[in-house]
């Protein structure tokens, strides 16, 4: 976009201005909204799964001291889902994982709420199950979804049929022709990945009011608009209907894409007249996390003599639970995470989003690409080895560069990992080997690279300048801690105004005061909240400086906007203050406001190569180099990182400080995924198996270590003062770069996270091995729907 | 049963179930929401306080247990408007996010200012060993600690 | 049952006969520091409807500490007993014990009484510590008073009451002692094994007489007699391998750890404690 000032006047280590209220304990997050005269509610949830209900009988909760009002799955017909429709809001005749809600009860107190809920009778008799992706895929394995042919399909493009919710595949190239070359090494290798649950410290909660006839719904989202739009679906609404605020929201991660709570406020709120709040206790969160889905992996390259990669084939399980969710999406993501970072002759890869009889699953900070980064850079090193070339150079050697081709045909722009790669191997120089501090335990090292992009899509942004000189900035967007709203957007608006900061406000998520958006995640906000609150900055420009004009008797063309004042150019002093020239077109012409949109710009991939993809190309990659020392006890298992670097592409960092923030967040979390943090799924039940704080274990502050980051600055973005979301993509190579460390350190190759004590221990002893993927056929088209 | 106790300087009663938390006292009956509820079972520290002094969970304090005690909760660290030199550096060094386990971090790391007024970062790290966050990754949050203490080695802090 | 519809939810005796009269109330349970039974309702198990808080008995919060013996009362924390104790080497695993347990906030307001009493808790770290230290505990009932070795206590903890354990004693003397624990994180999760080891040793750095005792790794601490056994007349360096037999040991499989990395580990933690108590002879 053409500026007409220097972007570097965005960029200062401006700092939040919730703080002040977040550490005094003032703050009011959705879960902090339940004060005198609100309804407390609670969810009723089948234990046992999966079961068909023979009966749900609410009439002994209903005469319950306290009840309110119930909600049940008569009060919410709709189907909802992303892609397909194949998603109640109340279990209706099938009960498919074990905490599937079937009601709901709103009561005076929260115990009254819980004893009503225990009243509820619920009848059931069970049906055969599939706990696992290879059960699921198994000849004559029950069906999760035995009408899945009547669902409704959202999105045309579907691949889908039995226990596969959705399929993704892609084939560009002979890549069949490449593996039966004579002169190629292949080389093939399984992993298999957990779910990480996102455990935002806020639960997932919401207070609903029916208010003027209509619903306001105030809830803890990352995505208002879907709310507003899912509520509106499974009620049978217009989503004129629904009105969805956000307060401050206490973390996010992804979970928080997640809409099953806030309709079943809203029902409640509309049958009992009151205003309700639905917080998910600890266990219910527990229970019904949307983690980021457990995943097996097989990848097979074909290595040339010369150590390119003639062609690489891959299949991935997801694991989506019991319905499609966000997995249906992100069978699209492997195309651009497994399928990205290197170059290959010819390549294909199909995502298969597999049914189960389990809770859910969801999004997490840079979805799938965690994992299938893992897998790539796990299977890369395991290429080097077994053709005898050094890590190093084979990334060097075979990265995406400047006019590269991408997996599914995207032609890919600047050199951008090879300099990355430079960048790094100068900051491990320049901090230090830490080889002596493993001392007598085995030691390992790795560095990885990772390719992410950042989600664009629609944005809307209104900005009025105020009669005081200053801006109030209107959008959708959403403050989960990540500090946009707090930070880059206020510094983006301000530079583009000649503003301070400090002198921007920025309204709160309001879906009746702000235009449609997609929501906070994939790195989006500042890049597409920030593209449309420059668009109506320029167009607020376009009505103002006229008016500045004529006060000044200057062209508009030579007035500049600094420091709250209009300046004609080069002559600091000579023009007038921003606030009297809104007097003056207030007088003129009314109040002064802009308004801006965004949306997908649109990059071309190869016509015809990709089948059941949501997005064929990536509008802004982002790359990261991640490097990690550590040592591995080999008496007990025990891994210590010992030093972690991480260069990432950031495009421009509007807020260094703030930008190094979220890098070291972002890794803690993701040391988490590849050393400690697991929910298991009971073979038996179906149930997750982690309760709670104690037995789901994240990292603590003596498990970390300070971050060394080196901001790459300067790829090809087009977001707004050349600026990359720089918030979702510090996880994304984190348990890969762990996990080439082990094994790095081991001599034996990783094939699982997270890395427990007790499992590295297992691959030490030889206890344990890198897993092979029975239900996954070794001949790539026979894992292909027809 | 009524149990008399002092939170933030001012004599409160309770004549609920002495089983019942003090987290839930603080919040729901006295609406000082600072402190959150976020595991119940005293791994967060989210819901830490001072009673009469000592940092602790007040998810696992009855309120029938602290007849007499005096309660501190984020809320009274500082007068309304002011802040403490805990909460002043976290401002100062820009270490919030979401914000949900700061109250119990301001509480636990004041107390430990407060017995221990320069400590090593080791030391600043074993006390946050009940004071989870899921956002920041913690180390600038150490940072903001140990800048309150200028004695402290910059080497060890560096590293 | 109007019996129990009547129980206060909370009574606060004075005394320890107060105490036990309480107790006989139905479905009474003493309560200490409460960190154990707060958690019920995340356990799914249901609270009991009286809870007999011992907080106002005084003589429960008796911290005694001479050369010839410690004693201390079921109230007394892991903290204050981390700072109480002092640094002498025959005490160091309850030290140890006291001091690294869960974590600081927990430690303030878990209690010794609760750590021996909560039959549900594998992982307590006082417990293995102080069957080291070959402590005798003091068990309060209506008939009177009773000592008995923490090992018997352990196989009769679970008994019906009225009970209650008053105190804990612990002899002094020459021996060196030693808490290892092994955690999946540095700290402040449940460990998957612990080793507490007491150890007198001969001018000639051999094991005279070895108290063993393990944690975590059964469903309730317990001595580790057969290793004990063993060890007469060794060397401590030659603990650790001396531990590779786990026979007898059957580990439980759980969430943070499978049973047989319990086992595995055990031998490094006897390494551990053993360094440790060399360390200390040094």
């Amino acid at each position: 976009m053409n500026t007409p000032f220097d972007p570097a006047r965005a960029v200062m280590d401006y700092p939040r201005r919730d703080a002040q209220d977040k550490v005094t304990g003032r703050t009011r997050y959705t879960v902090d909204m339940g004060g005198p005269g609100v309804l407390h509610a609670v969810m009723v949830r089948a234990a046992a799964a999966p079961a068909r209900i023979l009966r749900i009988d609410t009439a002994a909760a209903a005469a319950m001291p306290g009840v309110q009002a119930i909600a049940t799955a008569a009060d919410a017909p709709g189907l909802h889902g992303i892609g397909i429709a194949d998603h109640p809001l109340f279990a209706i005749d099938t009960i498919r994982y074990p905490g599937e809600p079937v009601a709901a009860i709103a009561a005076e107190t929260l115990e009254q709420a819980r004893a009503a809920a225990a009243a509820v009778v619920i009848e059931t008799e069970p049906l055969p199950a599939a706990v696992t992706m290879a059960a699921a895929l198994a000849d004559g394995a029950p069906l999760v979804h035995p009408g899945w042919r009547d669902y409704e399909v959202i999105t045309e493009g579907a691949i889908r049929g039995g226990n596969i919710a959705w399929e993704a595949r892609f084939e560009r190239g002979a890549v069949d022709a490449a593996f039966a070359r004579a002169d190629v090494t292949v080389v093939e290798s399984c992993f298999r990945v957990g779910r990480q649950n996102q455990m935002p410290f806020e639960p997932r909660a919401a207070v609903a009011s029916f208010e003027d006839g209509r619903h306001h719904i105030r809830t803890s989202t990352q995505v208002p608009w879907t709310v507003r739009n899912v509520t509106a679906r499974v009620l049978g609404l217009p989503p004129s209907q629904v009105r969805v605020t956000v307060p401050a929201v206490g973390g996010g991660f992804g979970l928080k894409f997640d809409c099953t709570i806030e309709p079943v406020a809203a029902i409640l709120a509309r049958k009992s007249g009151r205003t309700v709040s639905l917080v998910n206790a600890r266990d219910e969160e527990m229970l019904t996390c949307l983690c980021r889905e457990n995943a097996d992996i097989r990848i097979r390259s074909a290595i040339a003599p010369d150590g390119t990669i003639a062609a690489r084939e891959a299949v991935v399980l997801m694991d989506c639970g019991a319905y499609g969710g966000e997995q249906v999406f992100l069978t699209t993501m492997t195309a651009h995470t497994l399928g990205g970072n290197y170059r290959a002759g010819a390549m294909r890869m199909v995502s298969r989003a597999v049914y189960t009889h389990t809770p859910p699953n969801g999004a997490f900070r840079a979805c799938n690409g965690v994992y299938n980064t893992f897998a790539l850079e796990r299977h890369t090193d395991e290429i080097c080895a077994a053709i005898g070339m050094d890590r190093a150079a084979f990334r060097l050697k075979n990265v995406l560069g400047d006019g590269d081709i991408g997996a599914a045909g995207q032609r890919f722009q600047g050199e951008v990992l090879r300099p990355m790669l430079d960048r790094m191997e100068a900051l491990r120089v320049e901090s230090g080997d830490r080889r002596a501090q493993a001392g007598g335990r085995l030691y390992g090292r790795a560095t990885t690279v990772g390719t992410w992009f950042i989600f664009v899509g629609p944005s809307s942004a209104t900005v009025n300048l105020n009669a005081d000189g200053s801006a109030t900035l209107v959008t959708a967007g959403v403050e989960i801690g990540q500090g946009t709203m707090m930070q880059a957007l206020p510094q983006i608006v301000a530079a583009n105004l000649g503003l301070h900061p400090s002198e921007v406000i920025v309204k709160t998520a309001d879906t009746d005061a702000a235009g449609r958006d997609l929501g906070v995640g994939g790195g989006r906000t500042t890049v597409s909240i920030g593209a449309a609150a420059e668009a109506a900055c320029a167009d607020l420009r376009r009505k103002l400086l006229p008016v500045a004009a004529e006060m000044l008797q200057t062209p508009a063309e030579r007035l500049v906007l600094t420091a709250g004042r209009v300046e004609i150019a080069g002559r600091p002093g000579s023009g007038t203050t921003i606030a009297k020239v809104v007097e003056r077109a207030e007088a003129v012409m009314g109040p002064v406001s802009g308004s801006g949109a965004f949306t997908n710009p649109g990059v071309s991939a190869m016509p015809g190569c990709a089948a059941g993809h949501f997005i064929e190309a990536i509008d802004i990659p982002v790359f990261a180099v991640h490097d990690c020392e550590l040592a591995v006890d080999p008496d007990t298992g025990h891994v210590e990182i010992l030093a972690y670097r991480v260069v990432q592409d950031v495009g421009r960092a509007l807020n260094p400080r703030a930008v190094r923030s979220q890098i070291q967040g972002g890794v803690v979390q993701g040391l988490g995924y590849a050393l400690f943090e697991e929910m298991t799924v009971h073979p038996g039940t179906g149930a997750m198996e982690q309760a709670g704080f104690e037995s789901y274990l994240m990292p603590l502050a003596q498990d970390v270590l300070p971050v060394e980051v080196d901001l790459f600055e300067g790829a090809p973005s087009i977001g707004p003062l050349g600026t990359k979301g720089a918030g979702e993509v510090p996880i994304l190579n984190v348990g890969a770069a762990v996990g080439c460390a082990v094994a790095d350190a081991i001599g034996r190759p990783v094939g699982q996270l997270p890395l427990t004590p007790p499992r590295v221990l297992a691959l030490i002893d030889g206890r344990d091995s890198a897993p092979d993927h029975p239900h996954i056929p070794r001949r790539w088209a026979d894992n292909l729907l027809r | 049963m009524t149990i008399d106790l002092t939170v933030n300087g001012q004599p409160r009663r309770f004549a609920g179930d002495p089983r019942t938390p003090l987290i839930d006292l603080l919040r729901e009956d006295l609406r000082l929401t600072g402190a959150k509820a976020v595991c119940r079972e005293g791994f967060c520290g989210t819901c830490t306080v001072l009673v009469d002094g000592q940092p602790v969970p007040a998810c696992l304090r009855p309120v029938g247990l602290l007849a007499g005690a005096e309660i501190t909760t984020v809320e009274g660290l500082a007068p309304q408007g002011d802040l403490n030199p805990v909460q002043r550096a976290f401002l100062d060094h820009d270490v919030v996010q979401c914000g949900m386990c700061f109250s119990g971090m301001v509480v636990t790391l004041t107390a430990l200012l407060h017995r221990n007024t320069a400590p090593t970062r080791a030391e600043v790290k074993a006390a946050l060993t009940g004071n989870m966050c899921r956002c920041t990754g913690y180390e600038r949050i150490v940072d903001a600690v140990l800048s309150l203490a200028p004695a402290d080695p910059p080497t060890e802090a560096a590293r | 049952m109007p019996a129990a519809a009547q129980s206060p939810p909370m009574v606060l005796p004075r005394s320890v006969a107060d105490a036990l009269a309480a107790l006989a109330l139905p479905g009474a349970q003493a309560v200490a520091g409460a960190s154990w039974v707060m958690r019920a309702p995340l356990r799914h198990e249901p609270q009991a409807p009286t809870w007999v808080a011992l907080a106002g008995i005084e003589d429960l919060h008796r911290c005694d500490i001479t050369g010839d013996r410690v004693r201390l009362g079921a109230l007394v924390t892991h903290d204050r007993l981390a700072h109480a104790l002092p640094a002498a080497p025959d005490l160091r695993a309850l030290a140890q014990a006291a001091a690294g347990a869960a974590n600081p906030g927990v430690r303030r307001i878990a209690t010794l009484g609760g750590n021996l009493c909560a039959t549900g808790f594998a992982a307590a770290d006082l417990a293995p510590a102080l069957l080291a230290l070959d402590a005798t505990v003091e068990i309060a009932t209506p008939q009177g008073r009773e000592s008995l070795p923490m090992e018997d206590f352990l196989t009769r903890r679970g008994a019906p009451g009225p009970w209650l354990l008053t105190e804990v004693t612990i002899p002094r003397g020459p021996w060196r002692s030693a808490h290892a624990r092994l955690p999946m994180r540095k700290a402040g999760d449940y460990p998957a094994a612990i080793v507490s080891l007491s150890a007198t040793l001969t001018p000639e750095r051999r094991i005279e007489r070895l108290l063993a005792a393990i944690g975590a790794v059964e469903q309730a601490p317990r001595r580790w007699h057969a290793l004990e056994t063993r060890a007469k007349g060794e060397p401590l360096a030659a603990l650790a391998d001396l531990a590779q037999d786990t026979a007898g040991i059957t580990a439980r499989d759980a969430l943070d750890a499978p049973g047989w990395y319990r086992l595995r580990i055990l031998p490094t933690l006897v390494r551990r404690a053993a360094e440790a108590i060399a360390e200390d002879t040094a």
